[in-house]
């Protein structure tokens, strides 16, 4: 639960509104027993013939209690869910800043979907559990103390059967829900993973699987699959059937109980008809309140994994130092393996290699998928340690703050941000202007395409915006390089997509950068592209 | 969205026992629920009345609870009785529940693995395949809600709502009559705010959809940013777009909840107005105490399987989603191709391509573009060119795996020459020895890397004795000794006789081989 209630100190959730979420939940479930115990009150009244003016105000108060419980969780609603976006949206800018304060090693492998998962759903989930779990049960620890207080104030042994019962409903549904939730969350989501996997398999091997005669065999490891998932869910099933036969249970006792005390009290004419009334008929209503229990701790328990899950990302800690404000940024400089031989941790390192990139020149570096090309560029930038030997700027080990200041890396899956071609491109530098912006687009040969769009440089693409092929992606992500400041650019070109054209626009580029007195390395599949490099480097063996 | 959607209920098949029986014990709580009301009616009725009571409160339905149960000892004795049953009941139906969903997601996933695999490698591999393959096997799951609480209340809401109406009608027809009228409002008013604000509840999710979207597009792009040193920028931007969907998710929910609100307003107030009267009805001496009681606890019952059937219907909503894209994939027809004729055997034979074209799915590209080769028996032949440009879809289609948009594949034996487009597609396929670049080996395969699984899947080609072997990419994964045992292998194979095809980088694979064909794509020219 901890990294729970840290992620919820991060979110700043107001505490103010979160109350009036407490407060506005409590008058709605409280107005349910109000409503029991006004309309047991009336009823038991009206039986002994008053003259009808006695139970004009009882009659008041049912009407409003019936108005009540619909207005205020109306109110109740909204107050939890606007502290609990509230506290979503501050906790997303903390964990922003926090991972992109995090060393660059652990933020350039992150995946798309990664950060997707991290930073939209579990944020979201945090938030979840102060609208699904906490309001909820800090409202059922309010309604049932109402409702025993009432009791207890009639009758007090009926207000210790009720406060007994309840806390058996709440604490021993709460106990049992987060058996059925350990369980499902071991075995019922590896259960559902392997069901996945199964699926995408069947279906993406299916050529495979129509020319070795083996489709049945996919769809029975599928089949296999949903048995264990089915068995997941019988697993779950029974801890969460308990608690809910728990609260039934204790419900009913409650009932019982006051039902025997009422009548009782009644009959030795310690309390009149209306008391009695009261008493028995409060545990209808008291126990809505402490019925939400087990959602609520299965929310608390999920926005927990979640919030595990971000901390795991970003972890809460000192911030990351990286000093950037040292030596101001060469104009040029010189970039020099010796030996180097490259790895993300626990992997194979690279075979040892070593040459010099300076200002004006282009180092190609080649070699089949996989062998840690993307790797290399990262090590040179700073980001990783290298796992052998030395990657030097200007005669220097490179650091973790040179990336960005000294070294640019256009990744091979670099983003396109959903606004315009210029902010995209300003995502190099700040202050690019629409000459420039325009300059670098004609370096890469998407003049025709820029001019062909219906708003020129203000016209958006990426998510939301129109479309962009594979290869005008590419040409754009050259653009930025070229309008990069700083003075090493490294890019990773991805071997595919790369007709005629791209190749001519990759060409024309890397000559731009070359009359830019930059020191390039370009990591490519391609052999063709190999004359444009003043140096290859292989990482074959 | 429908209430009622007949595609889902009519694949209930063998979870229909299972639906039934939730729903059947959702009616015998109800049916316990309602003799508790007569049971806390007839015990508390003495206490409460200022006379002695004569006559039966409960009208014909006294005899269903005695009126000994006016004694304290008989009430208990029944109220602990049903307070039993009620457990029991609860405890059944929520260890059973799940199994009315399990047994029918799981089946509907079957059935779309089953015939997206048919559909072809095309069509998976295309935008609209992927989306939709994903959506239905991972996002069916949520369609359990809508089988395990959704169907069984819906079944509850239109036999549990009228029965306890009726034994309302029984005790006290003006309550019946109060609780008759606002019944119906409740899914008329629902309704009506519905169509009300359903243009203003639309434009205000679309803003939030819009603004989530910019969010995680901003967010996503972090490693870009870092990469370029200029990832401290967005944070504050990233604040503004948060607050900004946050307004617009609360204008929203002010509308979304409006339902909720009148749903329980009416269902509180139609209770309260019924206590009221009949308050002032006892003063009157028109109903007994014995009939008041039994008719206001009965009254929130009443109600009770209306609102479950809105808060599940809720639940369901992503799943229904789901469910949705599932029946999208089995509606798209499989597009049949091939004679019906079997295929010759391949053995000898030289196979030979001519002019293969091949669309991209996004349909911007040719890959492969016009790609002519002969593969003779007992010759490698390589297939060479950058990624992207139709090497894997090349193989694809001279397996007959997949439709050429132009060109012709024959196959040529001293018996004559065979059009694969004339003969049954499975009798030519199963006569290739694959290894593709992923291998699924199932079960087995998934403990191993994907170089021990290229080596297993190797094996398994070269053990098989067919015809002609292909393999893409075989030395990808592979370490350097690996890699020439491969080879080595390979050319045995073609010295055996087979028919080898091979896509490579490699070039000791390139070196080896017989004949080499440069694979080329090309922009695919707006006609």
């Amino acid at each position: 639960m901890r990294p729970l209630w840290r992620a919820l100190a991060d979110a700043q959730v107001p505490r103010g509104r979160a109350a009036l979420g407490v407060l506005t939940g409590t008058a709605a479930l409280g107005s349910a027993v109000g409503l029991a115990a006004v309309a047991a009150w009336l009823i038991a009244r009206a039986a002994g013939m008053p003259s009808p003016a006695d139970l004009a105000i009882a009659a008041v108060v049912v009407r409003f209690f019936g108005i009540g419980r619909g207005l205020f969780r109306y109110l109740e609603r909204l107050a939890s869910h606007d502290t609990a976006l509230r506290g979503v949206v501050s906790l997303r800018v903390r964990v922003y800043e926090r991972l992109a304060a995090a060393p660059a090693a652990r933020v350039l492998p992150l995946s798309r979907g990664q950060i997707m998962a991290r930073l939209g759903a579990d944020i979201d989930a945090v938030g979840d559990a102060v609208v699904r779990g906490l309001i909820p049960a800090a409202v059922a620890v309010l309604v049932s103390g109402i409702a025993v207080a009432i009791a207890a104030a009639l009758v007090p042994v009926a207000g210790l059967v009720l406060a007994a019962c309840l806390l058996i409903a709440g604490v021993g549904a709460a106990a049992l829900t987060l058996r059925s939730a350990r369980a499902a969350a071991t075995l019922g989501v590896r259960a559902e993973a392997e069901v996945t996997e199964r699926a995408l398999a069947a279906i993406e091997s299916a050529p495979e699987h129509r020319v070795w005669g083996t489709s049945a065999q996919a769809l029975a490891e599928l089949d296999e699959a949903e048995s264990e998932s089915a068995r997941a869910h019988e697993a779950t099933a029974r801890p969460a059937a308990l608690a809910a036969a728990v609260q039934a249970l204790a419900a009913g006792a409650a009932l019982v109980g006051s039902i025997a005390i009422a009548v009782t009290h009644a009959q030795d004419g310690l309390i009149g008809p209306t008391t009695a009334a009261v008493v028995a008929l409060l545990p209808l209503a008291a126990f809505e309140a402490v019925g939400a229990v087990p959602a609520a701790t299965l929310q608390v328990f999920r926005s927990a994994e979640a919030a595990r899950r971000i901390e795991e990302l970003a972890p809460v800690g000192p911030a990351h130092a990286q000093d950037r404000s040292g030596d101001p940024t060469p104009a040029a400089v010189r970039i020099e393996a010796r030996g180097l031989r490259v790895a993300w941790p626990g992997v194979a390192p690279t075979r040892p290699v070593s040459f010099t990139v300076d200002p004006g020149e282009v180092v190609a570096v080649v070699g089949p998928s996989g062998i840690g090309k993307t790797t290399l560029l990262a090590t040179i930038a700073g980001a990783l340690e290298p796992a052998a030997g030395q990657a030097l700027i200007d005669g220097r080990p490179s650091l973790e703050a040179d990336l960005g200041t000294i070294v640019a890396i256009t990744a091979e899956d670099a983003h396109l941000f959903g606004t315009t071609v210029l902010e995209n491109l300003r995502v190099a530098r700040g202050d690019v202007s629409p000459e420039e912006a325009l300059d670098a687009l004609a370096g890469v040969g998407l003049a025709p395409w820029v001019e062909a769009l219906p708003e020129g440089l203000d016209t958006v693409i990426g998510s939301g915006g129109g479309t962009v092929s594979g290869g005008e992606r590419r040409r754009l992500l050259l653009a930025r390089a070229l309008l990069a400041p700083q003075p090493a650019a490294l890019i990773d070109e991805p071997g595919e997509h790369l007709d005629a054209d791209g190749r001519q626009a990759l060409r024309a580029a890397l000559a731009g950068l070359r009359t830019q007195g930059r020191s390039v390395v370009i990591v490519t599949h391609d052999l063709a592209l190999l004359d444009a490099a003043d140096r290859t480097v292989t990482l074959d063996d | 969205m429908r209430p009622l959607d007949p595609r889902l209920v009519a694949r209930i098949g063998p979870a229909r026992r299972y639906v039934l029986i939730t729903a059947g014990l959702g009616l015998a709580t109800a049916c316990a629920i309602a003799l508790q009301a007569l049971v806390i009616s007839r015990a508390l009725a003495p206490v409460l009345a200022p006379s002695p009571l004569t006559e039966d409160g409960l009208g014909w339905l006294g005899t269903l609870v005695p009126v000994g149960a006016r004694e304290l000892a008989t009430a208990l004795g029944w109220l602990a009785a049903i307070v039993a049953v009620r457990v029991v009941l609860v405890w059944v139906q929520e260890r059973l529940a799940h199994r009315a969903g399990v047994a029918v997601v799981a089946d509907l996933r079957r059935r779309v693995v089953e015939h997206a695999a048919r559909l072809g490698p095309r069509w998976a591999a295309s935008g609209e395949g992927t989306a939709v393959t994903t959506t239905a096997t991972r996002g069916l799951d949520g369609l359990l809600p809508y089988f395990v609480r959704y169907l069984p209340q819906l079944l509850l809401a239109c036999t549990v709502t009228p029965l306890m109406l009726l034994l309302v009608l029984d005790l006290d027809w003006i309550s019946a009559a109060i609780i008759a009228a606002t019944v119906p409002l409740v899914p008329l008013f629902m309704v009506l705010i519905g169509l009300l604000t359903r243009d203003r509840s639309a434009r205000h999710l679309a803003a939030m959809e819009r603004l989530a979207a910019r969010t995680l597009d901003l967010i996503t792009g972090l490693p870009t940013l870092k990469a370029l040193g200029r990832e401290r920028g967005p944070a504050s931007r990233i604040r503004d777009l948060g607050d900004a969907q946050r307004r617009a998710t609360m204008g929203s929910l002010r509308i979304a909840f409006l339902s909720g609100m009148v749903l329980e307003l009416l269902t509180t107030l139609a209770v309260a107005l019924v206590a009221v009267t009949l308050g002032f009805r006892l003063v009157y001496g028109e109903v007994s105490i014995e009939t008041a009681l039994a008719v206001l606890v009965l009254a929130p019952e009443i109600y009770l399987p209306v609102r479950n059937v809105g808060t599940h219907f809720h639940a369901s909503a992503d799943g229904l989603a789901a469910a949705d894209a599932a029946f999208e994939v089995l509606e798209t027809p499989l597009i049949a191709s091939g004679g019906d004729r079997p295929a010759p055997s391949l053995a000898g034979a030289t196979l030979s391509v001519e002019g293969l074209t091949v669309l991209t799915p996004d349909g911007r590209r040719r890959a492969p573009d016009t790609l002519s080769f002969d593969a003779a028996p007992g010759r490698i032949t390589a297939l060479v060119g950058p990624n992207g440009d139709g090497k894997t879809t090349a193989l694809l289609a001279l397996m007959g795996l997949l439709d050429a948009d132009a060109g012709q594949i024959h196959a040529r034996s001293a018996e004559g020459t065979t059009a694969l487009v004339d003969v049954d597609a499975e009798s030519w396929s199963t006569q290739f020895a694959w290894v593709p670049q992923r291998p699924d080996l199932g079960v087995e395969g998934r403990t191993m890397s994907l170089g021990e699984r290229e080596r297993a899947a190797l094996a398994r080609a070269l053990d098989a004795d067919r015809p002609v072997l292909v393999l893409d990419e075989p030395t990808a994964h592979l370490d350097q000794a690996s890699r020439a045992a491969v080879v080595a292998q390979i050319t045995g194979a073609a010295a055996a006789g087979s028919t080898v095809i091979v896509a490579t980088h490699e070039p000791e694979l390139v070196a080896a081989a017989d004949a080499v064909v440069a694979v080329e794509g090309a922009r695919e020219v707006a006609s």
